[in-house]
């Protein structure tokens, strides 16, 4: 069956690479899509890594901001085109022989929201196995450096809610905090086995690195955000957070998975090994408690505006009834778990995320730059609006997480209080190192 | 069976790498004969012919679960050893998913036409085919399980006037699988 030949493998390089591509945050503004992703004004990151820009009246947001931006979802379309009949498709229908959990993953990581304008080639090289009485050797040819190198996996730090009030620039509130991680590591052998094309060799276990954990709760919160220097025009903006966290409940396992392989290499015809170490604290046990802050700085001058945030500093839960299991699983054996230490006290941590951005405004012409780092490696944006009489030009260049370079395009009209904005923005898939174009839409409303 | 995890990993692979090429299992089954009886057919005509065979040779594979094998070609070598007499040999392959299926006429997945044996290294060839031959399409499905069984059998003919003997001793036989599916 298909399915059991893809496998966990075909799922975890699939979501390794396209995660990467989703955790930068869906971006339905057409006018930020044509900018390289950029944030401007009060939109999109900069209200939600630093903490100063709470404190920036709208005023000070020169940058052709609307107050709202309506998503036109013509890749829903395009997607709805080319599978008429979703529910019988047997692309997506696990156990079909048709079934692709390629096509299905990227679909759900990768929301098809945006008109695909030029779709990213899939490689179409061959791929060559050697097998032997003793030997097993693959060659995947220029596919090889699809296999990743570095650690990769999917992760995310949300607010979801934050519901309070606030007086003279001091908020009092309950902010919802999630925060989830998955990240997988091939290790050395299975790594020279798929990228080098190293034989299998006797005796070696081939082996990848799993680190997963989710944990989520709720933190009261005083927050401070105000101008301590200058105008209304312009101005020093100061903001700061203090958050007492509650740990609802946590789930974290670290572990290995893999194949140990005799000698001869086909002698054995099973030995999966798999070991994990799970600490997990269910929703009803003591709450988890830490302290951590953020806090923001904006500083705008005339046409200059530069802020830097920084978020969740020193923010260390501590579990106080963690329960801890391990478990094992061998060809031999089989699977099993055995119970650890229970009402035992853990800690994690939630990532520092960072934001640092830059915007020059001069005329009709805006021009911005902004760095953002939510714990998985720092991504670049930069970009830049011209605005002629209704009509609007934009364009800009990112750096992903994987130190690649996308590039955005586009532009718009506004007609009174109503604009359309078109944006290109380049991309790279999970399975070519080409680029691929999207198209995004949407209506603006000033 | 193989290591699940190999056949996902490496299938997986195959999935995440090929896009539109294919991918091709170069089997060594030289590999899995060498230096036993099976590498080795000997023979003995007085007169007319005679048919032999090696012993069924289990060959291991990955599995390549409901994937479509579009298509298997052989190549090899061999030797001719104590050649006495004049004569030709013709070679027919059979495979199957157990051992006793290589006795089966239906098995058979290959037959080179008979050719005149000579003291020089013999080429597995069948034209227009200059140094490979290619399966027959029935065999195909048994290259997406685990595991085949292989069976070489040999038809010995005697043209000449004294006994047509010697043993054919193959020196190198690879299979090479290729596979097509339209993943994307």
């Amino acid at each position: 069956m298909r399915t059991s030949v893809i496998g966990v493998w075909v799922l975890a390089l699939t979501v390794g690479w396209a995660a990467r591509l989703s955790c930068q945050g869906l971006v339905f503004d057409a006018r930020r899509i044509g900018m390289g992703g950029l944030t401007l004004g009060r939109s999109g990151n900069l209200v939600r890594y630093n903490a100063a820009y709470r404190a920036v009246p709208p005023g000070e947001d020169r940058r052709g901001q609307p107050k709202a931006t309506i998503p036109i979802p013509l890749g829903v379309i395009q997607f709805l085109h080319d599978h008429p009949n979703l529910g019988s498709d047997p692309e997506f229908k696990p156990g079909s022989p048709g079934f692709n959990p390629v096509l299905a993953v990227n679909t759900i990581l990768n929301l098809p929201l945006y008109y695909e304008i030029k779709k990213a080639p899939t490689p179409t090289n061959n791929v060559v196995f050697g097998i032997g009485k003793d030997s097993l050797r693959v060659n995947l040819g220029a596919s090889a450096q699809l296999v990743p190198e570095d650690q990769f996996g999917i992760s995310g730090s949300s607010r979801p809610l934050d519901p309070g009030f606030g007086i003279k620039g001091v908020r009092v509130s309950v902010m919802g905090w999630l925060h989830d991680d998955v990240e997988l590591q091939l290790d050395d052998n299975l790594l020279g086995f798929l990228a080098d094309s190293q034989s299998a060799r006797h005796d070696s276990t081939y082996r990848v690195f799993v680190h997963g954990i989710v944990q989520g709760g709720f933190a009261p919160t005083v927050a401070y955000a105000g101008r301590i220097v200058g105008d209304g025009s312009s101005g020093l903006y100061v903001g700061g957070a203090l958050h007492y966290y509650l740990g609802v409940a946590y789930f974290r396992t670290d572990g290995t998975g893999g194949d140990s392989i005799g000698n001869p290499i086909f002698a054995n015809p099973v030995n999966a090994t798999a070991q994990t170490i799970t600490q997990y604290s269910r929703a009803g046990n003591s709450f988890g408690h830490g302290v951590g802050g953020d806090v923001g700085v904006a500083w705008i001058s005339g046409p200059i505006e530069v802020g830097l945030g920084v978020n969740d500093i020193g923010a260390t839960i501590t579990w106080p009834d963690t329960r801890t299991d391990t478990a094992f699983y061998t060809n031999a054996t089989g699977g099993y778990s055995k119970p650890g230490p229970n009402h035992v006290q853990t800690t994690t941590k939630l990532p520092v995320s960072y934001i640092a951005n830059l915007g020059y405004t001069v005329g009709n012409t805006t021009l911005g730059m902004d760095v953002l780092n939510t714990g998985r490696g720092a991504t670049v944006h930069m970009g830049g609006e011209q605005r002629i009489s209704i009509w609007a030009l934009r364009g800009g260049v990112a750096r992903d997480e994987r130190k690649r370079v996308e590039f955005g395009w586009g532009g718009g009209v506004r007609l009174g209080p109503l604009g359309l904005d078109v944006g290109f923005w380049t991309h790279t898939n999970s399975l070519s190192n080409e680029r691929a174009v999207t198209m995004a839409t949407s209506v603006s409303i000033y | 069976m193989r290591a699940k995890w190999l056949r996902a990993a490496c299938l997986s692979v195959v999935v995440a790498a090929c896009g539109n090429g294919e991918a091709i299992f170069n089997i060594d089954v030289y590999s899995f004969i060498k230096g036993t009886a099976q590498d080795t057919i000997p023979y003995f005509v007085l007169s007319g012919s005679l048919d032999t065979s090696s012993a069924p040779q289990l060959i291991r594979l990955l599995g390549a679960g409901s994937s479509v094998v579009d298509s298997v070609l052989i190549a090899g070598t061999d030797t001719v050893q104590s050649q006495s007499g004049s004569g030709t040999i013709a070679f027919k392959l059979y495979l199957a998913a157990d051992s006793a299926g290589t006795r089966l006429p239906s098995a058979r997945a290959l037959s080179v036409p008979a050719g005149t044996v000579g003291s020089a290294a013999d080429t597995i060839s069948c034209p227009p085919r200059p140094a490979s031959c290619l399966l027959f399409s029935s065999a195909n499905p048994l290259f997406a399980k685990d595991s085949v069984w292989a069976r070489i059998a040999v038809t010995a003919s005697n043209t000449g006037a004294t006994p047509f003997a010697g043993k054919i001793v193959i020196t190198s036989l690879v299979l090479s699988v290729f596979i097509n599916d339209k993943i994307f």
